[in-house]
């Protein structure tokens, strides 16, 4: 994962040296013909100074060899060459140990009408020092053009990314429920900037608009359920108030009114697990699930006497969250509530809670909840009289999910342990 | 003087002594329920009238004064926030109970920051609601009569005490607030889950079935026939329990 410009600078480097290489190797190629050509040249000049100084100097005397490490003339029988031929050539040299490159000219040519043979020689070694010379040039410049991108990397990324960035760091920062409060700034020097500003501008204001729709729907499907609801249960009371009503007619009036209150308090339980996800309760208020929990006790207290179960409380620290009061209340509630209702008569609780960690545990005849059902919705333990809608679990997890803490399960011995630790 | 729809002995007289004259207004604009609540509070020996929307409710506690107001939030016309907030700035002693679909905490507190004295939420038992304007009819009523009787059975309400034949019995908390819902209540049918959420509030189905409340309604019955009085819990069969003497 690198930064977009990190990226692109490597590809136009990546780029470059390709033509770097070629730049290089055209302008070492150009260097050496020309090189080579006012070589030749100067071989050519060395012959002709060389010949007519021989020619001079030896104009009584006989055929003659002259030898010198860059100069061979010697007299030749037959005529093989009349135009001067110049090639490169080794020569093994004593002092490097090694051959060394030359230029060569060999020309058969008549002085006094004898032919000699002469061979010319210059080292090409300075041509090796252009070689290098022009390496080091290309490494410098790309070397020198690699800081200098990198430099206008850092500059423009802290300079030209800043309204990107800012748009970054709003959107990082923003709350589905204060989505009308974003404005992505669209008056930026940058036309992309801006165009992304004005799409992500439209994008939260579609977001905001979605999210009041759906929460008002949610809220309003759920409200409206509720009066027919009362109508129908306030009927079924009236209905009940009747004298002469016999004993099975009124447990069916009675079942009926039942129904409808379970109807109506799933009908809140989804509603509130609506609003959960929805976040619709924010909060700055720090809650002691000790306090919760000691109230839930005290409250189910009778039951727990009544059904004979012994409950035991390790409180060793303070157990404290930023959390609405309704859901802690609906989180406790729900876990001691279950702790009492599927355990068995004579069966135990335990409460143990530490600064970090909040945990449940009960007897229970029932086996393991399966952990794919586990927290789902509607997915309840089939329990002989339990009249739970199958939502408690759920929207324990989803309070837990929404306030950075997770929810474990384990069963043990006939032990259903529920645990809530701290995500930190 | 005689309240009572289906009573004619001097129980209604006594119970008369908190009920009588009582006049309740009922704001709700759903027809249905309106009426359930009328019938069941005038059964319950109150005066009862009842409107459907905002302007009648305004009109209504503007010319008249009622002991106690029952509103629904959402009504034709205008908020039953507002009608509350009236209520308060015209300095009516009439005690306030919100009825609304709304259940969240915010419309809650809300609804008892303006003035209101209690809110209940829809659905709700008839006896439930009943029990609250009870309650709060007794609080307001300060120069009232603090006693709710049932024959010889007195509930002595600011002390919490009871006297059958004017002899204390040591009844528990849960039995207190039973024999106090029954009372109130007198004579009409309570299901087992109305019991159940008065006394132990919207919780309790989390932890057990209504059988549960079988045990305490056996040892208030016990108490209540062992200090002499008559035996006025009725057991429906599957349904609840009726407190009546006939």
């Amino acid at each position: 994962m690198m930064r977009l410009l990190t990226k692109t600078t490597l590809y136009f480097l990546l780029a470059i040296i390709p033509l770097l290489a070629a730049g290089g190797f055209y302008l070492f190629y150009q260097f050496n013909k020309e090189l080579n050509h006012e070589m030749d040249a100067g071989l050519l000049n060395d012959e002709l100074q060389w010949v007519s100084y021989i020619a001079e100097q030896t104009e009584n005397s006989g055929p003659f060899i002259l030898k010198t490490p860059e100069l061979l003339i010697y007299p030749v029988n037959d005529v093989t060459t009349i135009y001067p031929r110049i090639t490169d050539t080794q020569q093994f040299q004593a002092i490097v140990n090694a051959n060394v490159p030359y230029r060569q000219l060999s020309h058969v040519l008549f002085i006094r009408g004898v032919p000699y043979q002469v061979i010319i020689r210059k080292s090409k070694v300075q041509q090796s020092v252009v070689v290098s010379n022009v390496t080091r040039v290309m490494f410098f410049v790309f070397t020198g053009l690699f800081i200098i991108t990198l430099l206008f990397n850092w500059f423009i990324s802290k300079g030209l990314w800043k309204p990107f960035q800012r748009s970054l760091e709003k959107i990082r920062s923003a709350e589905l429920q204060k989505m009308e409060a974003i404005y992505f700034d669209s008056n930026t020097n940058v036309k992309e900037f801006n165009e992304l500003n004005t799409a992500l501008n439209s994008m939260a204001n579609k977001i905001h608009n979605d999210y009041i729709n759906m929460k008002e729907f949610t809220e309003d499907a759920a409200h409206e359920m509720q009066t027919p609801l009362a109508v129908a249960q306030s009927k079924l009371e009236l209905l009940l108030q009747d004298t002469n009503l016999k004993d099975e007619q009124a447990a069916a009036i009675s079942e009926a009114s039942t129904a409808i209150k379970r109807l109506a308090k799933l009908n809140q339980s989804l509603l509130l697990l609506a609003k959960i996800e929805n976040n619709q309760y924010e909060t700055n208020e720090t809650i002691n699930f000790n306090t919760i929990t000691t109230k839930y006790i005290r409250l189910f207290d009778e039951i727990i006497r009544d059904k004979g179960v012994a409950i035991e409380t390790q409180m060793v620290a303070d157990f404290n969250i930023r959390m609405h009061p309704l859901l802690a209340e609906s989180l406790v509630s729900n876990l001691v509530g279950n702790s009492v209702k599927y355990n068995y008569p004579g069966g135990k609780i335990l409460v143990s809670i530490t600064e970090n960690k909040y945990s449940i545990s009960n007897t229970s005849y029932l086996p393991a909840i399966e952990t794919a059902l586990l927290f789902k919705r509607f997915k309840k333990i089939r329990a002989e009289g339990d009249n739970s809608n199958g939502l408690g679990l759920a929207i324990v997890k989803k309070i837990a999910d929404t306030h950075q803490l997770v929810i474990s399960y384990h069963a043990e011995n006939g032990m259903h342990q529920f645990i809530i630790e701290k995500n930190n | 003087m005689n309240l009572q729809a289906g009573g004619g002995r001097g129980l209604s007289l006594q119970i008369s002594i908190i009920f009588m004259d009582m006049k309740i207004l009922i704001i709700e604009d759903e027809l249905a329920l309106q009426q359930s609540i009328q019938k069941y509070l005038e059964h319950q020996g109150y005066v009862c009238e009842a409107v459907g929307d905002f302007k009648k409710g305004i009109e209504k506690i503007n010319s008249f004064s009622y002991d106690c107001v029952v509103v629904d939030i959402g009504l034709p016309y205008g908020s039953g926030l507002d009608i509350v907030k009236v209520l308060k700035e015209i300095e009516s002693r009439s005690g306030i109970i919100i009825i609304s679909a709304r259940n969240s905490l915010e419309d809650k507190l809300e609804g008892l920051e303006i003035g209101s004295d209690d809110y209940l939420t829809k659905p709700f038992h008839l006896s439930e609601l009943n029990a609250r304007i009870n309650a709060i009819i007794r609080r307001k009523n300060f120069s009232g009569n603090k006693i709710i009787s049932f024959q010889e059975i007195k509930l002595h309400v600011d002390a919490m005490r009871v006297t059958v034949n004017d002899k204390t019995i040591e009844l528990t908390d849960k039995e207190y607030q039973l024999l106090e819902y029954f009372i109130v209540n007198q004579r009409r049918m309570l299901t087992k889950p109305a019991i159940a959420e008065h006394i132990w509030g919207d919780e309790y189905d989390q932890v057990s079935n209504y059988d549960f409340i079988y045990t305490h309604i056996k040892n208030l019955r016990k108490k209540l026939m062992d200090a002499g009085a008559a035996d006025y819990i009725k057991t429906v069969y599957g349904t609840g329990y009726r407190f009546t003497d006939n």
